[in-house]
């Protein structure tokens, strides 16, 4: 019941990040905690993103080939978390926004985002910490200007959750 | 977080608007009782009114709108729908700043098609403006 059986539409799903100029990124234990990440992931947080981008993890492997033998072998390595790059409508005096554009100015900043997918009853949290490694306004006048940042996960640091 | 307005006040803006531009032509929104007795004026009508949606569970993030418009310009005389056509051109293409109490980052003015109805022995000359309206 509480964890979404269905498959979802991607509007369904919204990025949130935590609050304040100096946060205390989550640790792995309250990332996979539902009561703590649930309480992050309210509107006042939520980022105006246009679509959330693919997250997770990015592939790795370690290839092995021996002469003589016809089969070779691919082991999974450490695998890096994908990087997302999100664009969100500029609104210059968007609070959320100047977070993120003052955390890629530092780019030492950690902070917990939260990626909410609801399908009206249960809710399921993907919570990370990261850093934002890129900032950019794109001004181009064909539609509303955009400002692009990328979230570089840190690495084994995320927890899934879900309503109970 | 971004708020759609309210598209009654895109039409208040838009009437405004086209009545300071084409003053002392009259303007109406959509027709024109007294086009019999009127040599000259003008009917406008908006449409394709719409903002993309966001992802995620909270209406209002959205992005800008820009909507269209529509202005037929009427005359019984050639030469005074060709000047009211170029009076629209000449103020409204390119513009920035406000119609009435809406501010338009940007005016787009296409010159669709020049015509004649033999029936109501009125010139017309039919524009498409489309507008950016922020957030």
């Amino acid at each position: 019941m509480a964890l979404p059986a269905k498959v979802l539409p991607g509007f369904s799903a919204a990025l949130y990040m935590q609050p304040t100029a100096s946060p205390t990124a989550l640790t792995t234990a309250a990332l996979a905690t539902y009561a703590t990440v649930s309480a992050l992931a309210i509107s006042a947080n939520q980022l105006s993103v246009e679509a959330i981008p693919a997250f997770g993890q990015d592939d790795a492997v370690a290839s092995f080939s021996v002469a003589g033998q016809r089969q070779s072998d691919k082991i999974p390595t450490q695998a890096a978390p994908a990087s997302m790059t999100v664009t969100s409508a500029w609104n210059p005096s968007d609070a959320n926004l100047l977070l993120i554009r003052g955390d890629a100015y530092s780019g030492t900043v950690d902070r917990t985002f939260i990626i909410s997918a609801t399908d009206g009853t249960g809710t399921v949290y993907y919570a990370f910490n990261g850093r934002v490694g890129e900032f950019k306004i794109d001004a181009q006048p064909g539609a509303e200007a955009k400002a692009v940042f990328t979230i570089h996960p840190r690495g084994g640091q995320y927890g899934w959750s879900n309503t109970p | 977080m971004a708020t759609q307005q309210s598209t009654l006040a895109y039409t208040e803006a838009i009437q405004a608007k086209l009545t300071a531009v084409l003053d002392p032509v009259p303007v109406y929104a959509l027709m024109n009782r007294n086009w019999a007795t009127q040599p000259k004026f003008a009917t406008w009508q908006l449409r394709n009114v719409h903002q993309p949606v966001y992802t995620g569970p909270v209406q209002s993030v959205k992005g800008i709108d820009r909507p269209t418009f529509q202005i037929s310009l009427f005359a019984q005389n050639s030469l005074d729908v060709l000047n009211m056509s170029d009076t629209v051109l000449q103020q409204l293409h390119g513009f920035t700043g406000m119609y009435g109490s809406l501010y338009v980052t940007k005016t787009d003015v296409q010159w669709l098609y020049h015509s004649y109805d033999d029936k109501l022995g009125l010139h017309q000359i039919f524009l498409d403006v489309t507008i950016d309206i922020p957030t």
